[in-house]
């Protein structure tokens, strides 16, 4: 997901000049020169001089020793399928949490929660011998810690945990 | 003075603290293990349970949690050259190269023993800076916390690993976000796009949690699996730490002291120490050759540094609520919710509370000793467990998490919403560690900046009249200043600059 800096820089100037135009119309308090508009405009008009100065590739030449933790050199790397839809792959985990949003008062925590661990640990790579048990276990194991020591209102839904 | 410290012991010594410290202590260490789970993430997710526990217990867990974390981020560093926590990755090549010398005792010891003493001096910093700092800050109005929190902004984009300029927009995306809400000098719903959920603004721990836990599961659907560890014996662990001990005091010392440094400073914390001790450990060493090869000289300091920057990075967040580092943003929501608002009056109000945790820190750091000797023997099997079986349940706790922190469903789509920031800001080079500051002193920032403009009337002037203000005011304008310095100078020099960064 590595886009150009002259992208994000310019969404940075959109967002900015959004911010400083939505400050700006908010109604001011009466009677006082400052109000709830003077803070998003300076922040808007910030972002948006760092977006231009971005796109403009000023302090660029800072970023030279960003460097990750370099990987095992002597096992050779496979290298990761790199397909076009590939990158997209990192959607999954939100993806997944709206998916226990809009579910889990419907199925229940446990039903919801299972499907996510399935789908989460078969994506990284999971036979169905490990991450079927895991989906069937981890859930319960949590509803423990949160819904029954914390006493957290999970959603109970289609399935009801036995306690 | 010791009325307080025994007013303290009560405190620490129930059984819920006790035990919600054992228990955190291990929870830590396992987190801090595995390749790619972070101590920030192993304290965000925490923050959770700690909503049912008491102030002292909440504190305790994430004082337990992030000081072992941060240990054993080393272990998977010397064993497999893969750092368990980004505080661990300066020196985990180092680490990895004694133990292919059959040193691996001796690198992990060191990873013990001076996690533990840069601990120790870590809290001796908090119990002797805050106290004096506080007498000083009674004093301060908006004006002063307003250059303040300016300061703790800057510093955060100063020593950010990028490009400065991103970094500061990093910060301002951070502001932006606190200004949703009706929480505001107004008192209207600002940026709420007449959602209801947003009218309450975005809590500072959902998206703590987006972006250091589900950003990092989404990393991890893109890259390879860490190999799995081979199993060793191992010897006596300890053997020999005393000898180092005597040997490079100087260096520990000097770890101490530049972890201590740079925990106070807002925004820097372990793995900035990190990378600065084992730098300066090169660079001053009397047998600089040596490093890289498997030497123990840079490890005993960059291991003393980070961990002292843990207990120094509470300083600034317990007098002025300014986040010395990612973690203590977490300790300072927790705070919050805690009761125990952070200010200078926290330390006259609240006085065996904060003797409390200095006692914690303490006890946390001797607890890692024995528990991270055993963690070292155990780590084989921990390290076992795919990542496949570990980042579901990560998911689960986060979706379960931020459930938990408001009981409502829009905690899990903040989780899941800076999941996505984080990770998009991550991969195009903006530091996620000065959004998160951003988040956390926005609300701060703007009452002290809108406070001190209606008391100026609309004019500049007062904003330097106070003598601590301008002095704060000039360390402020200056760090704004400083990589627009070094830009025009490194422009006016072409052939050194390329030979600096090509070094």
């Amino acid at each position: 997901m590595r886009l150009p800096d002259s992208v994000t820089g310019s969404f940075l100037v959109a967002l900015g000049a959004a911010a400083a135009y939505g400050g700006w119309i908010l109604p001011p308090v009466p009677g006082q020169p400052v109000g709830p508009n003077v803070f998003p405009l300076v922040i808007g008009t910030g972002l948006a001089l760092c977006g231009l100065a971005i796109v403009f590739g000023i302090g660029h030449s800072f970023e030279e020793e960003e460097e990750l933790v370099p990987l095992e050199n002597g096992q050779a790397a496979s290298p990761p399928p790199q397909g076009k839809l590939y990158g997209l792959r990192a959607l999954l985990p939100p993806a997944l949490l709206l998916f226990y949003v809009f579910a889990a008062d419907r199925l229940g925590f446990i039903l919801a929660a299972a499907i996510m661990v399935y789908v989460t640990s078969t994506a990284l790579g999971a036979k169905w011998k490990l991450a079927l048990p895991l989906a069937a276990l981890s859930p319960f194991a949590i509803h423990l810690i949160f819904g029954k020591l914390l006493r957290v209102p999970l959603p109970a839904g289609l399935l009801p945990t036995p306690w | 003075m010791l009325k307080t410290l025994i007013d303290a012991f009560a405190l620490i010594s129930t059984w819920e603290v006790i035990i919600a410290m054992f228990a955190a202590s291990v929870y830590g260490l396992v987190i801090g293990s595995l390749p790619g789970l972070s101590a920030t993430m192993a304290t965000a997710l925490l923050v959770p349970v700690t909503f049912y526990l008491s102030p002292i217990a909440a504190i305790a867990t994430i004082v337990a949690a992030s000081s072992m974390a941060i240990f054993s981020g080393d272990i998977p560093g010397a064993l497999l050259r893969i750092p368990g926590t980004p505080a661990s990755a300066a020196y985990a090549d180092e680490a990895y190269a004694m133990t292919r010398k059959g040193q691996a005792e001796l690198a992990l010891g060191a990873g013990v023993w001076f996690s533990a003493v840069g601990g120790i001096a870590g809290v001796l910093s908090l119990m002797i800076l805050a106290p004096p700092l506080a007498e000083i800050a009674l004093s301060f109005s908006t004006f002063e916390y307003f250059w303040l929190a300016l300061l703790g902004l800057m510093c955060a984009t100063l020593v950010a690993r990028s490009s400065p300029v991103k970094a500061i927009a990093g910060m301002f995306i951070g502001l932006l976000v606190s200004c949703i809400g009706i929480e505001n000098p107004g008192g209207v719903p600002r940026f709420t796009f007449g959602l209801t959920d947003l009218f309450g603004g975005i809590e500072p721990i959902p998206a703590l949690v987006g972006v250091f836990a589900v950003a990092q599961v989404m990393r991890a659907m893109l890259t390879p699996e860490p190999p799995p560890l081979p199993r060793r014996k191992f010897g006596s662990i300890m053997a020999g730490q005393w000898k180092l001990t005597k040997k490079y005091h100087w260096q520990m010392t000097r770890g101490n002291i530049v972890g201590i440094i740079i925990g106070v400073l807002p925004g820097a914390g372990a793995d900035m120490a990190a990378w600065v001790s084992y730098a300066m450990s090169k660079r001053f060493s009397k047998e600089p050759e040596k490093f890289g090869t498997g030497h123990v000289e840079g490890l005993v300091e960059a291991g003393a540094s980070n961990n002292a920057s843990i207990a120094s990075g509470w300083v600034p967040s317990l007098l002025f609520g300014i986040p010395g580092d990612t973690i203590a943003a977490i300790a300072i929501g927790v705070l919050y919710m805690k009761g125990l608002n952070p200010g200078p009056t926290l330390f006259t109000e609240k006085a065996s509370s904060m003797y409390a945790i200095y006692l914690m820190f303490i006890i946390a750091n001797i607890m890692m000793i024995p528990l991270g000797i055993a963690m070292i023997r155990v780590a084989a099997y921990i390290l076992l467990a795919p990542r496949s079986t570990v980042m579901p349940i990560i998911m689960l706790c986060c979706a379960v998490g931020s459930f938990a922190i408001g009981n409502n469903m829009f905690g899990v789509v903040t989780v899941a919403a800076f999941g996505v920031i984080g990770y998009i800001m991550e991969a195009n080079g903006y530091p996620v560690a000065a959004m998160v500051l951003g988040i956390v002193m926005g609300t701060m920032v703007e009452q002290a900046f809108v406070t001190s403009l209606i008391k100026s009337d609309g004019s500049i002037l007062p904003f330097f009249e106070r003598p601590v203000a301008a002095i704060l005011a000039a360390m402020a304008i200056g760090a704004l200043l400083w990589p627009v310095m070094v830009w025009v100078w490194r422009k006016m020099k072409p052939p050194q600059a390329a030979a600096a960064t090509s070094r």
